[in-house]
């Protein structure tokens, strides 16, 4: 039964890795710059999970297999004006669609809080199969 | 065998097994819940089903039989996938609503038979101490 | 006067309990038989409470109900009523050592 709680840890590692990957995405969605200041918009990344604790695949529980980065194409922006812009007159933005990015958010904290409560439970039957012993 | 079936009278074995089921089915609950957003997994239960099925053909084994004859330790709890509710075309049936409330019977139930094995437990002490309590 | 206490003697053995001469306070037999029959009735209570018990939580157990509540009050009961029998029985007992006492 204590071997839940790990189970319960490494779901709650887990997603919150995808929370940071999104809120990384989110915080990005204007980036048109690399931290060497070339032009390179940021990449919307995502991750996937795999089942397996990420110490020992063979322990049952979840773990992120890959942060990838999402290869669809840039958003273009029609603005002649910006310093970013290319021949054209367009500038490319990330791929990033905020409406998406909440709606993941809001699933990977639905599945923290539902990793919270699976590990309440397992405490709570732990300490009652502890009472037979009083 | 004498203190042995003195020990297994009542209802104590059966309350013992059920606690096995419900700590195993525990587990695989809570790892279905986990992999929730897992692609490709198989969900894993047991059957609760078929552990009431063998447990009532046990006890009403043990009911014709004589004292402490019939042993509860061994019945078999095997994981199977269960198919129903299917919705993803990857095998995994994300209900994480009927994961959550069946883990929370699950934990119900164990909770209730701790409390009963306990009384039960409680019972013969007080019969071995002759005193109340 | 000494058969009514022989009576009573192998009436309160029957019973199953400690011997009960002196519960029954020298009465007649009629008086000594009544009580050792109220505990032997007592003793098949409790027992028929007990089962009852037993088998309402392994209908629990099997799925056959779903009445948590009910299963609760038969365990209580039989509960109960044992620990009431066991106290009667000790009370029982100390009323003999006393009598034991008694110097003749």
């Amino acid at each position: 039964m204590f071997d839940t709680l790990d189970l319960g840890a490494s779901a709650l590692v887990a997603q919150r890795t995808r929370m940071d990957t999104i809120a990384a995405n989110i915080a990005n969605i204007h980036t048109t710059r690399n931290e060497k200041g070339e032009l390179s918009p940021f990449r919307r990344k995502f991750v996937t999970f795999a089942s397996g604790q990420a110490g020992d695949r063979s322990k049952p529980g979840v773990h992120v297999s890959e942060i990838k980065d999402d290869m669809s194409p840039f958003i273009r922006k029609s603005d002649p004006g910006n310093p970013d812009a290319d021949a054209d007159g367009y500038v490319s933005l990330p791929n990033i669609d905020l409406a998406i990015e909440q709606v993941n958010s809001l699933e990977a904290s639905r599945a923290y809080e539902a990793s919270i409560t699976m590990m309440e439970t397992t405490k709570a039957m732990i300490s009652s199969s502890l009472r037979l012993i009083a | 065998m004498f203190i042995e079936n003195l020990l297994n009278q009542g209802d104590a074995p059966m309350l013992s097994e059920m606690l096995r089921f419900t700590s195993q089915r525990h587990k695989l609950l809570a790892e279905n819940i986990v992999n929730v957003d897992t692609p490709n997994y198989r969900q894993k239960d047991l059957s609760v089903d078929r552990f009431q099925s063998m447990l009532r053909a046990r006890v009403e084994q043990k009911r014709s039989s004589p004292a402490g004859s019939v042993s509860f330790d061994d019945i078999g709890m095997e994981i199977e996938n269960p198919r129903a509710g299917i919705l993803f075309h990857d095998g995994n049936n994300r209900s994480m609503e009927q994961l959550m409330s069946d883990q929370a019977k699950n934990a119900l139930t164990h909770n209730l038979v701790v409390e009963l094995l306990r009384k039960q437990y409680a019972s013969m002490e007080m019969a071995l101490k002759e005193r109340i309590g | 006067m000494i058969n009514g206490v022989t009576n009573n003697l192998s009436l309160g053995q029957i019973a199953g309990g400690g011997a009960t001469p002196a519960s029954t306070t020298g009465a007649g037999s009629t008086g000594g038989s009544s009580f050792a029959d109220m505990l032997k009735n007592s003793i098949g209570e409790v027992s028929k409470l007990q089962q009852d018990a037993s088998q309402a939580v392994q209908d629990l157990a099997t799925g056959k109900t779903e009445d948590v509540d009910g299963v609760m009050t038969a365990m209580n009961k039989a509960d109960i009523a044992f620990k009431t029998l066991l106290a009667i029985r000790g009370k029982l007992m100390e009323a003999y050592d006393e009598v034991k006492q008694i110097s003749m």
